[in-house]
């Protein structure tokens, strides 16, 4: 099975109030000398992997390269070139591999934005993933985002003209200041753009963002005072589902719609136990039996490649269990659903689960196979806990 | 060299001292201890443990005495003659004034040892009161006269005003240092008197403490104050009238030795096979079985726990465990009662009975940490005595099962005469305190110019729930505080029911004064909003006096889990995330459909912070 590959670009100019991921928002002139190291663990890891144990990689097919942040939207033409080269020189990348940058609406819709885009094309660059979030001016200075639905746009022309037409905007409920009609407006905006791929996500709150923070101790600052109550949050991702479902888009994934064929190939890889290799701080990878992840601190990856010492942790083999219950709450979350085997249907803690998720309208089943109800994509995580220890 | 010859005359009660050293915690009782025994050449100096009376780690971390013991040491005095010296070691604590007393009636005479700093506390005349309520000769002793903030003479003045014994009675002696520690020898020689009981009545011994011991079955330690007592001789308890062979007679010096005969004014122990330390209760007159006294020695009182919590294993697994281990604690603190209870909320548990909040708090911590149980203990309350309508007299110490409000004639609460010293600076704090726990003052005295003490009379209830921390944050620490039992009176009081969904939460109903019941309420529910998550439905707490609703709040119902974004194929994470969730369902108790955690029970039993 082709693989995917992801690069991880861990800088941003300034870090969003709701990010609680690990990246860094430091001095660039780190960049090139990262951009260097990453080009040789990509060269040498394949040697160093199979050393660890792990499959070795030159010639391994790959149909999808990801480049997520971070704000990957941040490299240049050349930059991203010699990324890409260093990929093909030790995989067998398909003629039609999947190659998406992450980007932030500025990095292209401002001045320059339109060379940027072409400049990404021409290094082979055919699908950008754009941190929209909202289409609200409001609630995007609330969380720190600084440009408008005009620049959203422009990015998307300049995207276009280059060649690029397999956009995808994220959007997250749950925003400071966020309003149902606020929603309705970031909701008709983005399928204005005519965009072939969206994904819906929710505020996040936990310790690991300034504004989740503030939300759990009560405080205002982050405009954590304006976030919507819990039961309207629900009710603006109902609302997208339906009007995304009407407008031509089909829900995949429990965070993710698409126009017909255009669901991302890299992240279904996540979903459907494919393999994929992480290259890059805090990158994570699978080979289909081991899961392991490189550190996410910049100085120690930097240091660990310059040094020929190991970057990543101890590779874990998954057991049975692991993988069976990874069935449930990773492939669950594609709309399609899964197929039930005879070891589930002979488990009768399992056959309890399900039907108790049944009797409580999260799961629908037709034959062998079980689905998310529109109620159990909003009750996710209620799910998928209850598979885990009994698969 | 002693050149004198040696002579038996020790062994006659005219040469034998009975004494107690009572003190305020950390006044120095242990340390002055300990140089007795080593002054006396008990313990010579090298296998000498600091402080070896104490010898529970227990007691010796919370530099207090739980259990009585009794060492003999001899001394050679300056008048030339050899003398028996019988140090009885008092329970340093409030909790334990009973067994205090019982410890006190073995002695003639006690020390009465008061911090040269410190001055009078009110652990010093509580246990004053006793000694002089025992007919004890005291010789006060102002310990600690070598530290630079000793005010010797403050505290002789204190010792007269608040006890009335003549300053220039009082020894200055330094424990630490031995200073005086001869002097003291002396008066004890020819202050406190021999005892009298006649060696030929029949036999009368006090017990005043017992411990269980693997080998030998009950140990049980005894004054006795008339007749003789041999090995082998057929004994019998007056309370239960339980006769038993007296297998083996011992003394401790303190290492145990065996004697075959224990005479009136002695003081030793006899193990006779007894199973259950129930069977030998402090204060209880053992006689001869052959020959029986004409009658019991005074004070004798059952053991009344006065302090009840319901004990709950944090695992059901553990109750077994939890039982097993009330069990073995329970053979050496006859104080300890329990039974088994059954609560909706927090499953099968154990009410049990204590002789105070120390004592319940020494017992948890015993659970705890001899016997790795991890507890949830709930609110701990008092005995009520309830008149039903009928006119029927019961008492009640668990609230689930205080009688419907329509059936009762009135309550009625158990109540205290408590002793308060402090520094004038604090009274304020104090007396709003007091104040809000209902307390009615008796007496209002100064000690010296800055010194109070402070009598009230409190209902016990309100000294069990938070009072001891309470007491210590308003005053800083700077007061002391003692209590004996007052009685009984009426009182409005109301059964005060948590309901979540409906559903009263038996563990956390309550005893309360009825003025406080909305506040109480309040609190509880409050509380309960925070600590209970979101259930698929919104979720009433209600706090109710009988049908009556007092407070109200609402948990409103989950709405969704959070659809978030998968960071690069990060798998691990996403499973910790849901193994976290799995995790916290697990521990939570379930009552009817709402799943409430465990953390919720303890945090709302703690109702002060």
């Amino acid at each position: 099975m082709a693989a995917g590959i992801y690069l991880s670009i861990p800088f941003c100019r300034q870090k969003c109030t709701y990010c609680n991921f690990a990246s860094e928002a430091r001095a660039f002139s780190a960049l090139p000398s990262y951009l260097s190291a990453l080009s040789k663990e990509i060269a040498q890891s394949s040697a160093r992997w199979e050393q660890a144990g792990l499959p070795g990689y030159e010639g391994a097919p790959a149909d999808s390269i990801f480049m997520g942040g971070g704000t990957p939207g941040l490299l240049n033409g050349g930059q991203l070139r010699n990324l890409i080269l260093s990929i093909s020189a030790r995989f067998s990348l398909e003629p039609d591999a999947e190659i998406t940058i992450e980007a932030s609406p500025e990095n292209i819709g401002s001045e320059g934005g339109a060379e940027r885009a072409a400049e990404w094309a021409a290094a082979g660059v055919n699908r950008v993933s754009m941190g929209v979030q909202s289409m609200v001016e409001r609630e995007l200075r609330a969380v720190g985002r600084q440009h408008t639905a005009a620049t959203v746009a422009e990015a998307c022309n300049h995207l276009r003209q280059a060649g690029i037409s397999n956009i995808s905007i994220d959007l997250i409920a749950g925003l400071p200041h966020q309003t149902a009609e606020s929603w309705q407006e970031s909701l008709d905006a983005a399928l204005a753009l005519g965009v072939p791929h969206l994904s819906v996500y929710m505020l996040e709150v936990d310790e690991n963002s300034r504004l989740g923070g503030e939300l759990l101790r009560a405080g205002p600052r982050y405009g954590a005072g304006a976030v919507p109550p819990e039961e309207a949050i629900v009710e603006f991702y109902f609302h997208a589902m339906a009007r995304l479902n009407s407008n031509g888009y089909e829900h995949y994934e429990i965070s993710n719609f698409a126009q017909p064929g255009r669901a991302s190939r890299h992240n279904e890889k996540y979903w459907t136990a494919a393999p994929y290799f992480g290259f890059g701080v805090d990158a994570h990878s699978y080979d289909g039996r081991h899961r392991w992840a490189n550190t996410d601190s910049i100085d120690s990856y930097l240091q660990g490649i310059e040094s020929i010492t190991s970057i990543f942790d101890e590779p874990r083999a998954l057991s049975d269990t692991e993988r069976r219950e990874e069935r449930f709450f990773l492939g669950l979350r594609r709309r399609e659903g899964i197929h039930l085997d005879h070891r589930d249907v002979e488990n009768a803690e399992m056959v309890a689960q399900i039907n108790s998720c049944i009797a409580s309208g999260w799961i629908e089943r037709t034959g062998g196979k079980i689905r998310l109800t529109n109620h159990g994509v909003i009750f996710s995580n209620e799910v998928f806990a209850g598979f885990l220890g009994i698969a | 060299m002693d050149s004198q010859p040696f002579t038996q005359e020790y062994m006659d009660s005219k040469y034998i001292r009975n004494f107690s050293i009572i003190a305020h915690i950390d006044h120095g009782k242990s340390t002055l201890a300990d140089r007795l025994l080593e002054v006396t050449g008990a313990l010579a100096q090298r296998e000498m443990m600091a402080q070896v009376l104490d010898s529970m780690d227990l007691e010796r971390e919370r530099g207090i005495t739980i259990k009585a013991h009794a060492v003999r040491l001899m001394y050679h005095s300056k008048d030339g003659h050899d003398y028996q010296l019988n140090l009885i070691d008092t329970p340093g604590h409030v909790d334990f004034s009973y067994e205090v007393s019982r410890s006190l009636a073995a002695c003639e005479g006690a020390l009465l040892v008061v911090d040269a700093s410190q001055g009078v506390e009110a652990q010093t005349i509580a246990n004053a009161f006793l000694a002089l309520e025992n007919n004890l000769e005291m010789i006060p002793v102002i310990n600690k006269i070598d530290l630079p903030s000793a005010e010797p003479e403050m505290a002789k003045q204190q010792i007269e005003h608040a006890i009335g014994l003549p300053p220039a009675d009082a020894i200055l002696v330094s424990a630490k240092s031995g200073i005086g520690i001869d002097e003291m020898l002396e008066a004890i020689v020819h202050r406190i008197p021999a005892p009298t009981g006649s060696a030929d009545a029949p036999l009368r011994a006090l017990i005043f403490d017992s411990w269980f011991d693997p080998y030998r079955g009950v140990v049980v330690l005894v004054r006795v104050m008339e007749g003789k007592l041999t090995r082998g001789t057929k004994i019998r308890f007056w309370s239960n009238g339980q006769v038993y062979v007296a297998e083996s007679l011992g003394i401790f010096t303190p290492k145990a030795v065996a004697v075959d005969e224990l005479s009136a004014g002695e003081v030793g122990c006899i193990a006779a096979n007894i199973k259950k330390i129930s069977d030998a209760q402090t204060g209880d007159t053992i006689t001869e079985d052959a020959r029986p006294a004409a009658g019991p020695l005074p004070g004798f009182q059952e053991i009344k726990p006065m302090v009840f919590a319901g004990l709950y294993p944090v695992d059901a697994d553990n109750h077994g465990p939890l039982r097993d281990a009330l069990e073995k604690l329970r053979l050496n603190d006859s104080a300890l009662f329990y039974e088994a209870e059954n609560s909706a909320a927090l499953g099968f548990g154990f009410r049990c009975g204590f002789l105070g909040l120390l004592h319940m708090e020494i017992v948890q911590e015993r659970l705890e940490r001899e016997f790795d149980l991890n507890l949830i203990t709930t609110a701990p309350g008092v005995r009520y005595r309830v008149i039903h309508k009928s006119g029927a007299l019961i008492e009640v110490d668990n609230p689930t099962k205080f009688p419907e409000a329509g059936d009762i004639e009135r309550v009625e609460e158990p109540v205290i005469t408590a002793t308060i010293i402090t520094q004038e600076a604090y009274l304020g704090g104090i007396l709003a305190l007091l104040e809000e726990k209902r307390g009615a003052q008796k007496k209002f005295e100064y000690l010296s110019a800055t010194r109070v003490i402070l009598t009230y009379d409190l209902p016990l209830n309100e000294v069990v729930l938070d009072f001891y921390d309470r007491l210590k944050t308003v005053s800083r620490g700077y007061a002391s505080f003692d209590y004996h039992l007052a009685g009984y009176q009426t009182a409005p009081l109301v059964k005060l029911d948590i309901m979540v969904a409906g559903e009263p939460l038996d563990a956390l109903s309550m005893i309360v004064h009825r003025d406080f019941a909305h506040e109480r309420g309040k609190i509880f529910v409050e509380k309960l909003r925070k600590l209970i998550p979101r259930q698929q439905f919104e979720v009433a707490l209600q706090a109710a006096i009988g049908a009556k609703i007092v407070a109200r709040e609402t948990i409103h119902a989950l709405r969704k889990n959070v659809i978030a974004k998968c960071y690069g194929g990060d798998i691990s994470r996403k499973r910790k995330l849901l193994e976290k969730q799995k995790e916290g369902k697990k521990r939570m108790k379930r009552v009817g459909r709402i799943d409430i955690p465990q953390e919720a029970f303890l945090a709302v039993l703690k109702i002060n912070e």
